[in-house]
């Protein structure tokens, strides 16, 4: 049986929604683009192979350091699994000094203040993509980065204990 | 991690009045300067300008590329969108356009990136009814790839454009270049053909 245009057109739709499905983070990586592209940040490298291996962050099971790198600014970050599945994120600045750092998602962004020793953390981050960003405290407008560099690190992908 | 396709386009499986009012609302936004408006198109069109890319063969990480290159320069081109239509048009024609402006530059592609060329979907453990879907599919498939490489192209973008915008779409999809370019309705009677009066598609 000969199916109609509209049947046929649909079905081919099908078989390529399964041979060649869009990766599922590519929207979320293009708002992350998007979202980023007016803001004039540094942007902070994984300091070491390793620190990269490990962008793919499993709470939980152990805790894990990761270390980035800029020209201006080291962020290193430790991350721990909370028992509810949600991760901790407890980090250091360094050169140490107070600053803002948010912590930017796809539909949110939750920022915290580092202290003068230049540490923060954020106590219950929910699952996802993430990215930080840091900031001089009192360069802008309510502590955002504004004017002055900020440094913004790769995509961290924050996963929950299985 | 998070997955946002809760938005993919699935054309005829939503009200398309729907759907159309609420991109032409998006889009209106996003020329107004919402962050979220944009964000939103993104989450929606996407799944589209993904096959759109890979339709012309570029590799995965090129069409990825590709993809956000498109939605970057949209942004500076939202005053001319108005109309739903008009912005699938402009993103279906201008990622097609990059894309093959990249392939063209990019000639060494890895043999492995089309690997989706020969894979043929497995049948979902299941029902019979998933199973027999699943040989028709095969079938489908098979026969698909004896087409033209350019009526390939073409259906495939056409089966992710949704109904209503396919107009404003074709009229610059048909290969520009003077000679008589594939359409939509010949590319799907060659697929008849290639099914077969006996195997086709229900």
């Amino acid at each position: 049986m000969i199916a109609d245009d509209a049947g046929l057109t649909a079905a081919i739709r099908d078989v390529f929604e399964s041979v060649d499905p869009m990766p599922a983070g590519l929207p979320e990586r293009i708002q992350f683009a998007i979202a980023l592209r007016d803001l004039d940040a540094e942007l902070a490298r994984f300091a070491s192979e390793s620190d990269e291996a490990a962008i793919a962050v499993r709470g939980m099971e152990e805790s894990r350091t990761i270390t980035f790198d800029s020209d201006s600014l080291t962020i290193m970050i430790r991350i721990d699994g909370n028992a509810d599945g949600t991760v901790r994120v407890d980090g250091w600045l360094a050169p140490a000094q107070a600053g803002r750092v948010e912590m930017r998602r796809v539909d949110n962004s939750i920022a915290v203040t580092a202290d003068e020793a230049g540490r923060f953390a954020f106590l219950s981050v929910p699952r996802g993509t993430a990215r930080l960003i840091v900031g001089l405290l009192g360069e802008g407008n309510n502590g955002r980065p504004n004017g002055e560099k900020s440094v913004i690190t790769p995509a961290l992908i924050l996963l929950a204990a299985e | 991690m998070i997955m946002v396709d809760n938005g993919v386009t699935v054309p005829g499986r939503v009200s398309e009045d729907d759907r159309r009012a609420r991109i032409a609302g998006l889009v209106s936004a996003a020329r107004d300067g919402h962050p979220e408006a944009v964000s939103e198109l993104v989450s929606e069109l996407t799944p589209v300008l993904w096959q759109v890319a890979r339709a012309t063969g570029l590799g995965q990480s090129d069409a990825e590329d590709v993809i956000q290159t498109v939605w970057m320069s949209l942004l500076s081109h939202l005053e001319g969108i108005h109309t739903p239509a008009a912005l699938t048009a402009w993103l279906v024609i201008t990622t097609r356009r990059e894309a093959w402006r990249v392939k063209k530059a990019d000639r060494k592609q890895s043999p492995a990136d089309q690997e989706w060329l020969i894979a043929i979907p497995d049948p979902r453990p299941g029902s019979e009814e998933s199973v027999i879907m699943a040989e028709e599919y095969r079938q489908l498939w098979a026969a698909f790839l004896t087409l033209p490489q350019r009526c390939q192209e073409l259906l495939r973008i056409v089966a992710f454009v949704p109904r209503p915008d396919y107009d404003e779409v074709a009229a610059t999809l048909h290969m520009p270049r003077g000679s008589v370019g594939p359409t939509r309705g010949r590319c799907l009677d060659k697929l008849r053909t290639a099914l077969g009066p006996e195997e086709g598609i229900r």
